[in-house]
């Protein structure tokens, strides 16, 4: 049987819905880290891959003294620390956490 | 994540800690000795008297990283039974923030648990203290936990 070779205009002229590579997260701060934001909580989207690198570099972006906590924060995705190089997934909660001090 | 025993508690509470309760839930005929671990509020940090302190966590995750250290207390020591409660919000001098309670047929394992515990705890549960005196508040110096390190790329031939 021959394949059904698809015809010219449904492959080419009709409109396609756009494949969406959005990704939106939930951040949430601690500690000093939401003092300094001024959020406890925040939604982010994305237009193409992100990482929890970027993601922490938009808020440094528009808070500054962020860049100095750099070295003293761990991130979080999904309740597990993670990598700051760990790609995003839409629907992922991130968390930036300062140093912990329990007990 | 390996289940844990249903009489274990972790638990995150706003009210004080009832440690004789928690006793009583984890001691067990069976068992031989039982540890418990108290920590409770410093009248003075750094040689500056403390006014009161102010707990955060992220909660879910605390949760989630107190029933981690359950499961690995049970792998790594002979126990029976364990209960880690923090406590969180505004607390008073000498009132008690986190309360450990290991029992065990022997008292080493019980010791060695409730040691290790702690000092897990401490270094990865996501909980924040905020220390009040008398001219302003500071966030308590912590511990970094120990994250996993960024995804390993391929190395060059040396």
């Amino acid at each position: 049987m021959l394949p059904l070779a698809p015809s010219p205009t449904t492959r080419y002229n009709s409109p396609v819905p756009p494949v969406s590579q959005a990704i939106r997260v939930t951040v949430l701060f601690f500690g000093r880290l939401k003092e300094l934001t001024g959020h406890a909580e925040d939604s982010v989207g994305f237009a193409d891959a992100a990482t929890i690198e970027q993601l922490f570099s938009l808020y440094a972006a528009r808070h500054p003294e962020l860049v100095k906590y750099r070295s003293s924060v761990v991130a979080s995705r999904n309740q597990e620390f993670a990598a700051w190089d760990t790609p995003l997934r839409s629907g992922d909660e991130v968390a930036f956490l300062p140093p912990v001090s329990g007990g | 994540m390996a289940t844990l025993p249903h009489e274990d508690i972790y638990q995150l509470v706003r009210e004080p800690i009832d440690m004789l309760a928690l006793v009583r839930q984890v001691r067990a005929p069976e068992d031989g000795a039982i540890v418990t671990f108290d920590g409770f509020v410093r009248n003075q940090s750094h040689d500056r008297p403390t006014l009161y302190l102010d707990y955060e966590a992220y909660e879910s995750m605390a949760l989630a990283k107190m029933r981690e250290i359950g499961a690995q207390l049970h792998e790594k020591f002979r126990i029976h039974r364990a209960a880690i409660v923090h406590r969180l919000g505004r607390l008073e001098i000498g009132e008690t923030s986190v309360f450990i309670a290991v029992s065990a047929p022997h008292r080493a394992a019980a010791f060695d648990a409730c040691r290790f515990a702690i000092d897990t705890l401490k270094r990865t549960v996501p909980i924040w203290k905020k220390e009040y005196f008398e001219d302003g508040a500071v966030w308590a110096d912590g511990e970094l936990p120990p994250a996993p390190a960024a995804t390993p790329r391929a190395k060059p031939a040396s």
